[in-house]
């Protein structure tokens, strides 16, 4: 209506309220009343149209809230902008054959997913990040995948601590790509130092624990988008920057370096680490089938002599690092695996899979699946040296035994500089006793002289004291002696440990 | 012809005022954020759950535009992901459980995505993943579902599902056709259910999320299930659960008629065993041929289909595809 009046003006004129009666304007004189008819006939038409138009739209708006609210951005596109920014993308291509994994990865632009179980591994996060920020692949082909499980330490702040730091590094090579932390407890009974780790009767069901923490770090954190998959653990001291491309250059499905773990110079200074990259061998295979079927074999323990070659025995420090050696068990300290592997199915066996369970187990299956296994002998990753129980208790004894020579050696200089003293008391006493014995010999001479006849008895007694220097030098040989013998001694026990850590894993 | 006019010109302002006032507050209803508070803060909430980066789980949704003012994204954030506190429990709609649906797709039926449409599981909790083979077949499959995802995508809010992830096969399949006869016959089984089941595993290797609880096996071949299909079979909290599959067909008397489908769910039977025992290490036993009969108790044909029944399946050895729900597979 109120349009309707705001319209009635024509030509914007102003116009009284009675301006559409019949009476008749100055200005409007000149119309004829018919034509005057049929504007004003127009003019009912058009408001009607209006208002139906305006009824209809408010009706839309009213009851199409979808309607509505493309409406409402449109009004309020420069007040919010919000729903410019809410877009979501839902859908998601890929096409697997392009993430097959190459030789090259690096140039084609492959990515990788770096796994880490970890579990009160606080005091290793930071050497281990340390290896990320040198990696020389290219950061932001890499996710990063932790596990934390049963952690009793500092581990999962310290770790998105170290993450966060990382992600915001002002070195644009420095950033990682998808970055995610699971937080998954089993509630594993077994400890996590190294005595109950390695000790025989815990190793099977210790394994299946860890394959079941590996199955879900995987799982979780495998995408369509992965051509590599790279198991690490945390606890690797050294390991070549360009490790990733290394491996990688070999184009096997399944690949492993050699790890050993250097050792202080007392035990050899180096030693086999990871005895899990063997080759079957028929021993082992009969052995197996004597065994119940949910038995697990555990390789590096005497208690299932199995005469495999290992892969980590067959290091020479100066071979071609490129050698490859077909193997059937793998370690799961640094595996180099394409991501079609896990792709067909190919996992951490919780369970006993041909007699074998966790990497080993992962190891035998891709071979029954037909992948390629392969370890490299001559290249090697170092694993960090944890004292054992023994090793700690020999370390003491060693400390205490070195306290002890340092306390004799100690006593010793004490004892030589008191008998020097004494020595060199004896001389300034002799010099004293020399002249006093010369002013008695002079007097004596003077008495000979005057005597004639009379010997010098005190001459002879300063011949006897002088042979005291001599006594000492014998005095110091038996204490070197004994330090000897005992270094004997600890050679025979480092040659005895060295043989019980060859049995060790 | 005057009347109507004078009858205009006759309101008094006071109808006048009313009606200002009324259109006022159909404005005020239209525009005022209370009313838009709704659809804006669903949209709101499901931006902010969705991840920030397009390197994130493919089972939730990421945002399209970069969050940082420069333009250029920053790298991923550090996300953390709490699986203590996944679920899988019988009441999966009250705790917020996601549920992955898998299919392997090789032919795209209208009547398998309008049977998914009606789900009544609240459609925001589930995550689709598809894997086709790169075969001309499997290229018009894609087309076509692509199509209906677009549709569905970008049709009304709550029938619109979380995430939806389609891959390509990464190796060619065993046999070319998928018509029935061809691929039910006895000499090609072996091979085919190995693609299968690589094509499985690689659909579920790398859509499984760290927040799926429920994973539900659905084949592209299934055009008619309960629509609380979810809901139900969730109720049993099993880990590993399945229903019967039938098939409808014309019996000859041309009438409509159902018989049973998948022969793939069974208890083991010593006559099994026993044909286990003798074969090869590297070969399969099949179920639903005459020449290798087994004897097995086949939960196909133990099905009551008469009306009224409701009765919960007994524990079954081996498990048929067509759709089964698994609790978290990942346990071994």
């Amino acid at each position: 209506m109120n349009r309707y009046h705001g319209g009635s003006g024509l030509n914007g004129l102003p116009t009284s309220k009675m301006g559409g009666s019949l009476s008749i304007s100055p200005n409007r004189g000149f119309q004829t009343s018919r034509s005057r008819l049929a504007t004003r006939q127009r003019n009912k038409l058009l408001v009607k149209l209006a208002i139906i138009g305006s009824i209809f739209a408010l009706f839309v708006l009213v009851f199409l809230p979808s309607f509505r609210s493309a409406i409402f951005s449109v009004f309020s596109l420069g007040l919010l902008s919000s729903v410019e920014e809410l877009q979501l993308e839902t859908v998601r291509y890929y096409d697997l054959s392009n993430h097959g994994g190459t030789a090259r990865g690096w140039e084609k632009e492959e990515r990788v997913l770096l796994c880490a179980p970890l579990r009160d591994a606080e005091s290793h996060l930071p050497m281990f990040f340390a290896h990320l920020r040198n990696f020389t692949y290219p950061h932001h082909l890499i996710d990063l995948a932790f596990l934390v499980s049963d952690s009793k330490d500092r581990t999962l702040s310290l770790l998105s601590q170290m993450l966060t730091e990382l992600q915001n590094d002002p070195d644009p090579k420095q950033p990682y790509g998808e970055i995610s932390i699971l937080e998954k407890d089993f509630g594993q009974k077994v400890n996590q130092d190294v005595e109950s780790r390695h000790g025989f009767a815990a190793q099977a069901s210790r394994r299946k624990l860890m394959a079941q923490a590996r199955n879900w770090l995987l799982s979780a954190a495998l995408r369509p988008t992965h051509s590599w998959v790279y198991w690490r653990d945390v606890d690797v001291e050294t390991a070549p920057f360009t490790i990733l491309e290394d491996l990688m250059r070999h184009n096997k499905d399944v690949i492993v370096p050699n790890v050993w773990r250097p050792l202080p110079d007392w035990l050899g200074g180096e030693q086999p680490y990871d005895l899990n990259s063997w080759q079957e061998s028929e021993t082992a295979l009969a052995l197996a089938d004597t065994l119940d079927e949910d038995a697990v074999i555990v390789e590096g323990y005497a208690e299932y002599a199995t005469w495999r070659p290992h892969l980590a025995y067959l290091r020479d420090p100066y071979g071609d690092p490129d050698m490859e050696m077909e193997i059937d068990g793998v370690g799961g300290v640094s595996i180099l695996a394409k991501a079609r592997v896990f792709r067909s199915g190919v996992h951490f066996p919780a369970f006993s899979f041909e007699k074998h369970a966790e990497t080993e187990g992962f190891g035998k299956m891709s071979k029954r699946m037909g992948f390629s296994v392969v370890g490299l002998p001559h290249y090697t990753v170092w694993h960090l040296y944890e004292p054992s129980v023994d090793d700690i208790r020999h370390m003491e004894e060693m400390e205490n035994e070195r306290k002890n020579r340092e306390r004799e050696e100690k006593e010793r200089a004490e004892r030589a500089k008191k008998i020097k003293e004494e020595f060199n008391d004896p001389g300034s006493q002799w010099e004293k006793d020399k002249s006093d014995i010369e002013g008695i010999s002079k007097k004596e001479e003077e008495n000979k002289a005057r005597e004639g006849k009379e010997q010098g008895p005190n001459a002879k007694a300063g011949k006897d004291s002088a042979a005291a220097g001599p006594a000492k030098e014998e005095a110091k040989a038996p204490a070197k002696d004994k330090a000897d013998g005992k270094q004997v001694d600890s050679k025979e026990v480092k040659g005895e440990s060295k043989e019980a850590k060859k049995q060790k894993g | 012809m005057p009347a109507i006019p004078r009858a205009i010109r006759r309101t008094n302002p006071i109808t006048i005022l009313l009606a200002g006032l009324l259109s006022l507050g159909f404005l005020a209803f239209i525009f005022s954020p209370s009313s838009n508070a709704a659809t804006t803060s669903t949209a709101k909430r499901k931006f902010d759950s969705a991840a920030a980066h397009p390197l994130s789980p493919p089972t939730a949704p990421f945002q399209k535009t970069a969050s940082s003012a420069k333009g250029k994204r920053p790298p991923p954030p550090v996300v953390h992901y709490h699986m203590n506190n996944l679920t899988t429990t019988s009441d999966p709609v009250a705790n917020e459980e996601n549920v992955l649906i898998l299919t392997p797709l090789a032919r795209f039926y209208q009547g398998y995505w309008d049977n998914l449409l009606a789900l009544s599981y609240p459609h925001s909790l589930i995550a689709l993943g598809f894997i086709t083979p790169k075969t001309r077949e499997g290229n018009a499959a894609t087309a076509a579902l692509q199509a209906a995802i677009a549709q569905t995508q970008n049709g009304p809010e709550e029938k619109r599902f979380a995430s939806i992830t389609i891959l390509r096969q990464d190796f060619d399949p065993p046999i070319a056709s998928q018509d029935e006869s061809e691929r039910h016959k006895k000499e090609n089984q072996k091979a085919r259910r190995s693609a299968m089941s690589r094509a499985r595993n690689s659909l579920l290797f790398t859509t499984i999320g760290p927040s799926t609880s429920w994973v539900l096996w659905l084949d592209s071949d299934i055009i008619e299930s309960p629509p609380s299909l979810i809901q139900d079979l969730t109720s049993y909290d099993k880990p590993v659960i399945v229903p019967n599959c039938f098939q409808r067909y014309r019996n000859d008397k041309g009438a409509w008629d159902v018989r049973p489908y998948d022969y793939n769910s069974w208890q083991d039977s010593q006559t099994a065993a026993d044909l286990a025992a003798k074969m090869a290490p590297d070969d399969i036993l099949i179920e639903g041929y005459s020449d290798m009969a087994t004897y097995r108790t086949l939960m196909a044909k133990t099905a009551d289909v008469t009306e009224g029944r409701d009765q919960k399946q007994s524990n079954t050895a081996g498990w048929g595809w067509r759709d089964r729900i698994a609790g978290q597979s990942r346990g071994s």
